[in-house]
């Protein structure tokens, strides 16, 4: 190779620096508000809160109080038990509902624009639904009383408030899953039908062509999609707020308590419980994500 | 060795009928080429025939047996796509063994046929590649390499050609026809190209607006094509209306022309005349031409294609394109007298 001349080198030089410039106002922004916010909860959590008058920086008594009690494991197992049922459901629903779009069947193009609607409509009023059709007195169970099945609305089921906690899972799903539909749903249409009808017509039957030949193209769609409806799940609060079923709460919903809670110095327990939640989410979405790139290069994909 | 017939097929999507009442016979080893412009159902036809579709009336037999309903899978039949429908997640052995992994065929047999079918396609040292890592002639072969390795009964193509240069396409055509004659095997393949059709087909069915127009070998598809619009469709050019007369003659706009000896003694009628541009003789001097069929005209204008060009002749009211070797070049403007053969003259009766 040549050596570049000192003229080329100068404008190089000045041709990163303008790229750098332009840059800046993003990474300015990164850095203030997400970096810095995570920075201080970390400085928190480890005990650091002049303005409270709390200044034992830096232990790990917190983590340690939190970590060492039983509470905060069932809380955990719940987080997860809700984000990870919940994401589950919401990728075969929609995937299946993918599958079903890139076919022709009567009302599609209004069932196009019906499936969406949930993405529209926030999770409150997700929540709200769930408590007037699911609850105890809401319109399932009067349904219910009215077609015989159970002689009084009281006598239905117990679907909202419980640990089983399939109100949440409900309204996650609602919302989730048209989500999911709607990323597998392109990915689908830029693969094109060819491939699953060649894999057809080479004599793959269709649980053949869909976990040798369609999965494995739609696997980006799948992974990110999923990446991030869980990693809103397992920090998410209304739903379990509103419809779970009480102690022990799911962390963001433990959190909450401890910086709502009139000892204003909890609020550094609840510092260490987010950075907790921030700590397990982050490693399973890694693992995650490091389990699809060994998949990828198994595969031979680059 | 399967032959292949479509009974009365009809294919309707909704309102919109594809295919209208299709009969076809396809010997058995013969290479035929559905050949029609885009939308006048030929790739409808190819995938009723290998089973992605089935038909809405009539019946698809393979070796006299009703197959119509006859799944996809258990069909046995090969598709070479287009865009050729590669696997892009599987390497080539994995893309050229998966017809045969899920039909459970014994690993050792796979691995012997894998091999045998690779060095037929010469793909052997591409085998770990990806589709993605390959050219546009490679993942044909892959294709190709893919459907034959299951011995299919019937092998279909969906526009084999359209997607490869020029130099590789003789390649390919090449490679294709030596296959198929080696194999034996029924073929069919869908173009839009007339050319495409000439160069591979044994017979060329020409579809039109979901009717079956021609069915025939391709050289008599071209000089004798039984229609206006089948005649402009293979490439002809000089299509002039004319009227007949019982001892042979077709008067023109320009001149009177002796037909072949087939043509006389059928009576006065209205008939449109062909003139292939190739077999027309385009002579400077009137001396040279022979008395018969020649007449006078005026280069307008010229095509140069390399091997050969291409002539704009005004002769009367009347542009005639006359093809040549490229062995000389004609100024424009200059006095010409072409000549035609008698029985070169294509005619085709004015109901047509």
């Amino acid at each position: 190779m040549k050596n570049p001349k000192p003229p080329e080198l100068a404008r190089h030089r000045r041709e990163r620096l303008w790229m750098m410039l332009q840059l800046l106002p993003v990474f300015s922004v990164l850095t203030i508000l997400f970096g810095g916010a995570l920075v201080l909860a970390v400085l928190q959590s480890l005990g650091f809160a002049p303005w409270f008058g709390v200044n034992t920086f830096p232990d790990f008594s917190y983590f340690g109080a939190l970590w060492g009690s039983y509470s905060f494991w069932q809380s955990l197992a719940l987080t997860l038990y809700y984000a990870l049922m919940a994401t589950f459901i919401s990728l075969v629903m929609g995937v299946l509902l993918a599958l079903a779009m890139v076919r022709m069947f009567p009302g599609k193009s209004l069932y196009k624009y019906l499936y969406k609607l949930p993405l529209m409509i926030p999770y409150t009023v997700g929540i709200a639904l769930a408590v007037i059709m699911l609850g105890n007195g809401g319109m399932l169970s009067r349904l219910a009383a009215f077609a015989g099945l159970i002689s009084d609305p009281s006598e239905f089921p117990q679907i909202l408030k419980t640990h089983y906690g399939w109100g949440i899972i409900a309204v996650y799903v609602w919302k989730q899953a048209p989500f999911v539909t709607l990323t597998i749903y392109a990915v689908l249409l830029g693969v094109g039908r060819e491939t699953e009808e060649a894999a057809t017509i080479l004599g793959a039957s269709r649980w053949q062509t869909f976990f040798q030949v369609t999965l494995p193209q739609i696997l980006p769609g799948i992974v990110s999609s999923t990446l991030i409806i869980f990693a809103f799940n397992i920090g998410a609060f209304e739903a379990p707020f509103i419809l779970g079923g009480g102690y022990p709460d799911t962390l963001p919903v433990v959190a909450w308590r401890y910086f709502n809670d009139a000892d204003y110095t909890l609020q550094l327990q609840g510092m260490a419980t987010v950075v907790s939640i921030a700590l397990i989410a982050s490693g399973i979405l890694f693992t995650y994500l490091a389990l699809y790139r060994r998949y990828e290069r198994r595969i031979g994909r680059n | 060795m399967t032959k292949v017939q479509l009974k009365g097929v009809r294919k309707d999507f909704g309102a919109f009928t594809a295919i209208e009442n299709i009969d076809l016979e396809i010997a058995s080893g013969e290479l035929v080429a559905l050949l029609g412009p885009s939308g006048c159902g030929k790739t409808t036809t190819l995938r009723m025939i290998s089973g992605l579709e089935v038909p809405s009336f009539g019946s698809i037999l393979f070796d006299d047996k009703d197959v119509s309903e006859v799944p996809v899978q258990d069909r046995n039949v090969g598709m070479v796509f287009q865009r050729y429908a590669l696997f892009p997640h599987m390497s080539v052995e994995k893309n050229v063994a998966f017809g045969l992994k899920v039909r459970g065929t014994p690993r050792p047999e796979i691995e012997e046929r894998l091999q045998e079918i690779l060095d037929v396609v010469q793909l052997n040292e591409f085998r770990h590649r990806f589709p993605a890592q390959l050219s546009g002639g490679q993942m044909q072969r892959v294709a190709i390499a893919r459907t034959l390795i299951t011995k299919p009964s019937v092998l279909m193509m969906d526009e084999p050609l359209a997607n490869l240069d020029t130099k590789l396409r003789g390649e390919m055509r090449r490679f294709i026809r030596a296959l198929q004659k080696r194999l034996g095997i029924t073929t069919i393949f869908v173009t839009h190209d007339q050319v495409e059709a000439m160069e591979l087909a044994d017979r060329v069915a020409v579809i039109f607006d979901g009717h079956l127009a021609q069915y025939d070998a391709p050289d008599a598809l071209y000089q004798r094509p039984n229609s206006i619009k089948i005649a402009d469709f293979m490439g002809a050019t000089n299509i002039f209306t004319a009227k007949v007369d019982a001892s042979g003659q077709a008067q023109t706009s320009f001149t009177t022309l002796k037909l072949g000896p087939d043509e006389i003694g059928q009576g006065s009628r209205n008939a449109s005349v062909i003139l292939r541009s190739e077999v027309i003789d385009l002579l400077l001097t009137a001396e040279e031409a022979p008395a018969d069929n020649t007449f006078a005209g005026v280069v307008t204008a010229r095509e140069f294609f390399g091997a050969t060009v291409n002539y704009s002749v005004t002769c009367g009211d009347e542009k005639i394109i006359v093809t040549e070797q490229s062995r000389r070049l004609v100024e424009i403007g200059q006095q010409v007298w072409l000549n035609i053969q008698p029985d070169r003259i294509w005619l085709i009766p004015e109901a047509a």
